[in-house]
């Protein structure tokens, strides 16, 4: 791998992501734009359309509002959101560490839940633990994921008491993260939510990893392993792990949206404070400043998901230097 | 390999050892009387804590506890005269005159940061409550105290435009008295936004604390209050999505408080669960379907189909109130006999009401040209169909169930619904501009009837709360006279009359009124619960040193 | 249930069945249908998709009340399965079974709607872009890139707040227009290989126009990732569908979609789990048997998958 070439590739991805964001803010622009009547709605009150006619000058003709725009957007000027009464920059600030908590954790159990299962599965593959096993993945994967956090809520918050019903954090004791108790208890608040989306990601990545396991098993390095005398046991966590982890970020970068989109049902089932949610009430405001800042933000953490898993992937085996780990299988997304 | 597995081993022995050391952590310090947390499962959060800028009921529930009032009433609701009234800011008052009311302010009084509340915080008050700039909902029902001046900076006068029999009420009633030298310079127009909203400062028994966006508010109990010590140190809001959730948390332990149940089906979990004890106490809210009688959009246009009263009246006899209130609410509810709840006293079953008549119903409506012309189930009248929209609040989830028990009941007569779910705060911006078809609406009713009618069914809530603009001369006489009617039983007699008035006008399809039951953790003492405010009391209830738990004992 | 409904049921499975095992007749004589029915799990597939299918077009026949028909509603709310009610009443005292066959019209013809939109556009733009290739390519597959940046959950919240109003057809198409991005990629890349092919160079040197080469030689042999592609994407705009429903932005009172049959009943979750359980179910077989008939045709049409 060469200093240069590397620093080129990396140069040139990071190009690509920022002219993908600038589309993007070009996109929701011009999807505003197609909407009919003024952007001050019947729902919204004179005095604030008034302030957003000023700021973002919406008599002038369109080219004008578009300068404006783009320039309020470097400034980090979202806008100001009706329903809240504060600036979109704030409220959004404040929601989305949660989400990526909850993202985050999710695609923890994902990877180890899919991981582990993958390779249970492809060990004792077509035999009877894995036939029941791929139709349990199958059977979750398909789930609905607002109806599983129905449920997990249901069973695992009020009948059994085991997990919080909703909600980060405790309030009493945790109304800031500020000591290792209060990370523990995020945790705790975490459980359910993450695993809503998790086992279903989880799903997803036991089907997967159980496919490629099985390619790779059969061939030929592991077979010259397999042949050398060197244990199974190393050679499942050798070579194949280090596959699957690849795999994983590969497929990783496309989980971003699915995760994003199952967060603001989970959000709002969970009370988890997150940027999901604040879209979804949003939604139920019709405050457009505040869901368009969150389509915004949802693709920039898309976006960087992406690159991420380029780089990870980049850096790991210059070899899977591709134009973009999207060019891989998509149609799960 | 070999010794890369005792280092893994030693690893997860440490992790597990922090958090076993983490978990002792929450062993706190407080474990004499005057310590406890209560933690109430509210489901709606509120924009602002500024009393004058919100109907919001937690804005009132935490204003209760942040704000105190001249006087207020006592548990009996007591409205006429200044009978089983509470003084509270005021030690003590007078009448000068028929039309003069002099208070004196307790000396002790102190804003939490310090300053001594006076007369004039009075005086700014309401004229903050008055203007227009502040756009308060309740300053229709200060329309009858013609100003308010001070004598001295503890004594403050408040002169009447007529004589009545709640001249007291009204003074003290609807205003929390409010800083005025931390709000003289917030510019009036601007208070629903201030900065004071989300950091108040007051005068009660409790200070407030923290209001973490999305999730919770905190207060702590002033010790040095002195009207006497809070019995319980800290009071924390919790908002939940919904009510179901609410009431799950409550279940689970994760919550003491939830003041209002609504379902059967909550009251029964609720019963089941060991830790909470259930209270009953009179309900003061009711729900109405209100008809626009004006144009949407253009309030100088009749509505094109509210605006016929005889429609209104053939809409309300297709409705089987009692039938709605008793799939959804069981016990739990009442049809009432006009906008009140069972808080009021002139609660009157004998009331004349709009009879449930689907046949009746289609007759008036086919006298007034409503039939179906074009033979697709919906009637309609020159080209226009009898179709209109119903505007729910999409937190409310009964309110959500009644707007699909109403869709069914009106398209038996050949009425298309469609159901809006839009959020609360929008539901109240299109009613208050009178942008809407029909509305599902609650409000909570005053322990007196004569400012909320006043409020929300006369001329005087033009462009406030008479989102439908409902106007009868007739009606507003009657009120006039009940209102100054001099004994309790002459203002029975003329409230029933009134409402037997409107009922035949049809404004509204009244539809329940809740009987509050509220769920509250076992191990809190003294818990009482006034009617038109549940959480007026809260600095009475008391949780006892050994049945202290784990939350209550908290340093913070 | 009537006589008449239970008779109708059972024609519905009977069919499915026979249906599947005609189909599986195929495999003995073609080698492709042979790997199509390898796995249990895809005749079962089919055989399920089948009988929902039949069940939606033939709601009238099966279902023996009006599903929007609020029974009695002080005494029929929230009963638990009956032979009255083989699968409960909901909370509004609607017969569930009722409402989950014409829901299924709703929920599957929304999601056929949505995949046939998605499909379509993606199939247009990926033979497009692979086909001509240069700057053409470039330009789509920019665009596609931007495309799979949008959580698609945002950009339908995005719409349904400007569009006050928006009716729900608009948002079905809204739904397929915003799903086609990585059925666009896979034709790319099968156009992209095969234009190289024999068959396709010598239909060129033919004279035969673009358009008659993309269509009538390319598409046919990338049929693989089409009809994987096409059978997923039901499954997700069905998903999707669902979840706009429940959060109540989806189909409109009174009528019956699976998403805001869990809606009506979730708040009755605890006491009537039934109205929740049969829609949820109903979706994830649904989507359940959509991924294992794609993994069927995936293994039927494209050998180098592994099994």
């Amino acid at each position: 791998m060469t200093g240069g070439g590397g620093g080129r590739w990396l140069a040139r991805r990071l190009a690509q992501s920022v002219a993908i964001i600038f589309a993007v803010v070009t996109f929701i622009f011009i999807l505003i734009h197609l909407a009919p009547g003024r952007p001050c709605s019947e729902n919204l009150d004179p005095r604030v359309c008034a302030q957003l006619s000023a700021q973002f000058g919406l008599d002038k003709p369109i080219v004008v509002q578009y300068w404006r725009y783009l320039v309020e957007l470097a400034h980090g000027n979202l806008g100001m959101s009706f329903s809240l009464r504060r600036p979109v920059w704030d409220a959004l600030v404040e929601t989305v560490p949660f989400t990526l908590q909850l993202a985050g954790a999710a695609l923890l159990l994902d990877f180890l839940l899919g991981l582990a299962l993958g390779i249970y599965q492809a060990s004792r593959a077509n035999r009877l633990p894995d036939v029941i096993l791929g139709n349990a993945t199958l059977f979750i994967y398909s789930l609905p994921t607002f109806w599983l956090a129905l449920i997990l809520l249901l069973v695992f918050g009020e009948k059994l008491h085991w997990f919080p019903v909703g909600g980060a954090s405790d309030p009493i004791f945790c109304p800031v993260v500020d000591s290792l108790y209060c990370v523990a208890d995020r945790f705790w608040h975490l459980v359910l939510p993450a695993a809503t989306l998790g086992v279903v990601g989880a799903a997803g990545t036991a089907r997967f990893q159980r496919a490629a396991m099985l390619e790779v098993a059969s061939q030929d390095y592991v077979r010259t392993a397999r042949a050398k005398g060197v244990s199974e046991r190393q050679i499942v966590l050798r070579h194949q792990l280090r596959n699957a982890l690849l795999s994983f970020i590969t497929r990783f970068g496309l989980a971003f949206p699915f995760l994003l989109t199952g967060a603001v049902l989970v959000e709002t089932i969970f009370a988890w404070p997150g940027m999901g949610r604040l879209a979804f009430d949003a939604i139920l405001t019709r405050d457009y400043p505040l869901v368009t800042a969150s389509a915004l933000i949802a693709s920039t953490v898309v976006v960087a998901g992406n690159l991420l898993a380029d780089i990870l992937l980049g850096v790991a085996d210059p070899r899977l230097r591709v134009h973009s780990t999207a060019d891989a299988d998509v149609v799960t997304a | 390999m070999l010794s890369a597995m005792p280092r893994r081993f030693h690893f997860s022995y440490i992790v597990l050892g922090v958090i076993a050391i983490a978990a002792c952590e929450r062993r706190g310090g407080c474990t004499t009387a005057g310590c406890g947390t209560l933690i109430d499962a509210a489901v709606t959060e509120p924009a602002t804590l500024l009393p004058p800028s919100s109907e919001d009921i937690v804005t009132n529930d935490i204003g209760e506890q942040l704000f105190l009032k001249l006087a207020d009433v006592g548990m009996s609701t007591n409205t006429i005269g200044d009978e089983d009234f509470q003084a509270l800011l005021a030690q003590r008052w007078e009448w000068d005159g028929p039309l003069t009311l002099v208070f004196h302010i307790d000396p002790r009084a102190r804003w939490q940061d310090g300053q001594p509340v006076t007369a004039p915080d009075v005086e700014f008050t309401f004229n903050a409550y008055n203007d227009s700039a502040v756009a308060s909902p309740f300053r229709p029902k200060l329309q009858r105290i013609e100003k308010v001046t001070t004598r001295d900076s503890l004594t403050a006068v408040f002169r009447f435009r007529e004589k009545y029999p709640e001249m007291f009420y009204d003074a003290v009633y609807h205003m929390r008295i409010l800083p005025a030298h931390l709000l003289r310079s917030v510019p009036r127009d601007q208070w629903k936004t201030a900065a004071f909203g989300r950091q108040p400062v007051g005068d009660g028994p409790y200070r407030f604390v923290r209001w973490q966006a999305a999730q919770s508010i905190e207060l702590v109990a002033d010790t040095t209050f002195f009207l006497g010590r809070p019995g319980i140190r800290r009071l924390i809001w919790r908002f939940t999505p919904n009510l179901p959730v609410a009431v799950q948390q409550v279940i689970a332990d994760q919550a003491d408080v939830r003041e209002q149940l609504v379902t059967p089906d909550n009251v029964e979990r609720a019963k089941a669960a060991q830790q909470l004890t259930i209270y009953a106490y009179r309900g003061n809210v009711y729900t109405f379907l209100s008809f626009n009688q004006r144009a949407p959009g253009d309030t100088a246009k009749p509505h094109p189909i509210f605006a016929d009263r005889d429609v209104r009246r053939a809409l309300t006899m297709a409705v089987d109130r009692a039938s709605l209130v008793k799939s959804t609410l069981g016990d739990l509810g009442q049809v009432p006999p006009g906008p009140i709840s069972s808080l009021v006293g002139i609660w009157d079953p004998d009331t004349r009401q709009l009879p449930y008549d689907t046949a009746q119903a289609g007759r008036l409506l086919n006298l007034h040209g409503w039939r179906d012309h074009d033979g697709d189930g919906v009637r309609d009248k020159d080209g226009q169909p009898l179709a209109f929209h119903i505007l729910v609040p999409s937190s409310s989830g009964l309110r959500k169930q009644y707007a699909r028990l109403l869709q069914e009941q009106f398209r038996v007569i050949g009425v298309r619904v469609e159901i809006d779910e839009l959020e609360g705060s929008v539901v109240a911006q299109r009613t208050g501009t009178g942008n809407y078809d029909t509305a599902l609406l609650s409000r909570s009713n005053d322990p007196s009837p004569g400012s909320g009618i006043t409020q929300s069914w006369t001329v005087a809530g033009f462009g406030g709360s008479n989102f439908g603009r409902y106007y009868n001369p007739e009606f507003e006489r009657i009120v006039q006279l009940a209102i100054s009617a001099p004994t309790r039983d002459r203002a029975r007699a003329l409230w029933r009359s009134a409402l037997e008035t409107m009922n035949a006008d049809a404004p509204a399809i009244f539809l329940y009124a809740l009987a509050n039951v509220g769920a509250v953790h076992k191990r809190v003492d003294n818990v009482q619960f006034r009617p038109d405010s549940w959480a007026a009391l809260l600095r009475t209830w008391r949780i006892p040193p050994e049945r202290l738990i784990d939350r209550d004992r908290v340093e913070r | 249930m009537t006589f008449g409904n239970w008779f109708a049921v059972l024609v519905a499975l009977v069919v499915a069945a026979e249906f599947v095992r005609m189909l599986r007749r195929r495999a003995l004589a073609q080698e492709r249908w042979r790997r199509f029915f390898r796995h249990r799990t895809t005749s079962w597939g089919l055989g399920i998709l089948t009988f929902l299918v039949l069940v939606a077009l033939a709601a009238p026949l099966v279902a023996p009340f009006d599903p929007n028909r609020q029974l009695d509603i002080v005494h029929l709310t929230n009963r638990a399965p009956s032979w009255t009610f083989p699968l409960g009443t909901d909370p509004l005292s609607r017969d569930v079974w009722s409402r989950t066959a014409y829901g299924a019209r709703v929920s599957l013809g929304i999601g056929a709607l949505g995949a046939l939109v998605a499909v379509a556009l993606g199939t247009l733009v990926g033979a497009i872009a692979g086909y001509y290739r240069r700057w053409i390519d470039s330009v789509l597959m920019r665009g596609v890139d931007v495309g799979l940046a949008l959580p698609r959950i945002f950009i339908l919240l995005m719409a349904v707040a400007l569009w006050d109003g928006l009716p729900f057809a608009a948002l079905v198409i809204t739904i397929g227009l915003t799903s086609w991005f990585g059925t666009s990629r896979l034709v790319r890349a099968e156009v992209l290989a095969l234009r190289q092919r024999d068959f396709v160079v010598a239909a060129r040197a033919l004279g035969a126009d673009s358009g008659r080469v993309i269509f009538r030689h390319v598409l046919p042999n990338a049929a693989a990732p089409i009809i994987v592609s096409a059978a997923l994407g039901v499954g997700n705009v069905l998903l999707l569908e669902a979840s706009l429903s429940f959060l109540g932005i989806g189909i409109a009172p009174p009528d019956a979609s699976w998403g805001n049959m869990i809606a009506d009943g979730a708040p009755a979750i605890y006491t009537a789990p039934w109205s929740t359980l049969f829609p949820g179910l109903a979706i994830a077989l649904v989507v359940m048997s959509l991924n294992a008939v794609a993994d069927g045709v995936r293994d039927a049409l494209d050998p180098r998958e592994t099994p």
